[in-house]
């Protein structure tokens, strides 16, 4: 056993882990963020993918001893989250939970760019991927402004969407970068 | 996953310390993103991980007063691409371009260059650059250290000339005088692919053209593997297309004898290392020209 101290999403959690603990295992399992994904436990589906140290890395790939001490942003670290998470899932809750966003009156500021984008165009049909597909373009469109059609799907290269086609998650990314470097209007909502 | 002991040395002697201590299960881990998917799978059970992480002066570039280039073994591919021309000029540069084009980026921020040397997979691209452009390799042990040539460290999938108890410390890429053009050119399915056939051309230029070539293909065979043969058929004048051409079936036959006629999976390959070497000596020539 071994501890280990990560602080996900600005909360510190320290556990006593078995070293074979995945850093995708000690953030859903031990700190309970269940955004990112596991799909293919073997680096290829990007659905895991999370920011350590700000470094986007695919979690399922990295041992939670070897980033002991640092700092991991999932999914739900990309916005304030101001809606109150669905904890208890029933088939009643889960058509709650379907209701458009506009019917539970969001807020832009409750969603990232990314994910606004991605609600706008459609880049999301069973949204496994998702996660992963937000952190990896989260990552990209910072480092690069002004992004090309092209540059985008080698961004996502590593991340794999067996529904949309890509093309929706394209059209949304080019989207967001408009508006994370203020180009357009931050659309109205709600 | 089996189960194993964690190890954080600081530096490389008590690394080497521990391998001995620990030997024959101990293993290094730097990235882990080769380890950690053969671990997954079973078919690696090492019983202490050696962690490179936290031992001083491993990651990092610099270049000696020689003007050859260090590369610190546990260099991320992507710190060497946000490296900038002053730090890696002229076809140094070509190292920086190979490490952004591979895998996808969350795997390039943890994979190293070290790892990729070390796991001994035909595949990846750095040892076929690594052996490509006559680099060596600074590896510490329990009996001293020593620098070996890139080319022939890796002797088949999985197998390179470590021994148990030693850590390789930096690949040395020679100065910038060695070589005036190289040329990196690979095939893969898809982006995040691994590579089926690299290929690796170095040139020197002379009074009238081409004074050394050096040609390696990795990919083709379990380990990377020189074609000098068909590099020598480029010394001479500035090679025209016709003689890029005869060069390239040269080096398939040299790489894959009897290729064309052999199988499926052989012929392909055969096929892929003919165009690569075109591809390859084609833009390291017309870099060679304009310079």
């Amino acid at each position: 056993m071994q501890q280990v101290t990560l602080t996900v999403n600005g909360r510190e959690v320290t556990a006593e882990i078995d070293e074979r603990t995945l850093l995708l295992e000690f953030v859903r399992e031990v700190a309970g963020f269940t955004g990112a994904h596991n799909g293919c436990l073997e680096a290829r589906c990007g659905c895991c993918a999370i920011e350590v140290d700000g470094e986007i890395t695919k979690s399922c790939n990295v041992l939670a001893v070897q980033v002991d001490g640092a700092e991991v942003t999932t999914v739900e670290g990309l916005a304030p989250q101001r809606l109150a998470p669905v904890e208890h899932v029933t088939t009643q809750s889960l058509a709650g939970m379907y209701a458009p966003l506009e019917a539970v009156r969001t807020r832009a500021e409750d969603l990232h760019p990314l994910q606004e984008a991605f609600h706008r165009c459609h880049a999301l049909q069973c949204g496994f991927c998702t996660p992963g597909m937000l952190m990896v373009l989260k990552g990209h469109l910072e480092e690069n402004p002004e992004p090309t059609r092209d540059g985008v799907r080698h961004a996502i290269a590593g991340n794999l969407c067996r529904c949309t086609g890509y093309q929706h998650i394209v059209d949304a990314a080019m989207e967001a970068a408009e508006v994370m470097r203020g180009d357009a209007p931050v659309p109205a909502d709600g | 996953m089996r189960a194993f002991t964690w190890l954080e040395p600081g530096t490389t002697t008590d690394a080497v310390a521990l391998l001995r201590e620990h030997a024959p299960g101990a293993r290094l881990i730097a990235g882990g993103q080769s380890l950690l998917l053969a671990m997954k799978d079973r078919t690696a059970g090492p019983t202490h991980l050696v962690s490179l992480a936290g031992v001083e002066g491993l990651a990092g570039v610099r270049t000696a007063d020689d003007g050859s280039l260090v590369v610190g073994a546990a260099t991320t591919y992507t710190a060497l691409t946000r490296l900038d021309a002053t730090a890696l000029g002229g076809w140094h540069g070509v190292l920086g371009a190979v490490a952004g084009d591979l895998a996808d980026r969350p795997v390039r921020n943890r994979g190293t260059v070290g790892g990729s040397l070390c796991t001994g997979d035909p595949r990846y691209d750095v040892p076929v650059l690594a052996a490509g452009v006559d680099a060596t390799l600074r590896i510490t042990g329990a009996g001293g250290d020593r620098e070996v040539p890139a080319t022939g460290f890796a002797q088949g999938p999985g197998l390179v000339a470590l021994r148990p108890d030693e850590v390789l410390t930096a690949l040395v890429l020679p100065p910038r005088p060695r070589w005036d053009a190289v040329a990196f050119e690979k095939f893969r399915h898809r982006v995040f692919d691994a590579a089926i056939v690299s290929v690796t051309c170095a040139l020197r230029a002379g009074a009238d053209g081409v004074a050394e070539a050096r040609l390696t293909v990795g990919g083709a065979t379990p380990a990377p593997t020189p074609v000098p043969g068909a590099a020598a058929r480029l010394v001479g004048p500035l090679p025209d297309p016709d003689a890029v051409a005869a060069a390239a079936d040269a080096a398939a036959e040299e790489v894959l004898p009897g290729g064309a006629t052999a199988g499926e999976a052989v012929r392909y390959r055969h096929e892929l290392v003919r165009t690569l070497v075109r591809r390859a000596v084609t833009r390291a020539a017309a870099d060679l020209r304009r310079s």
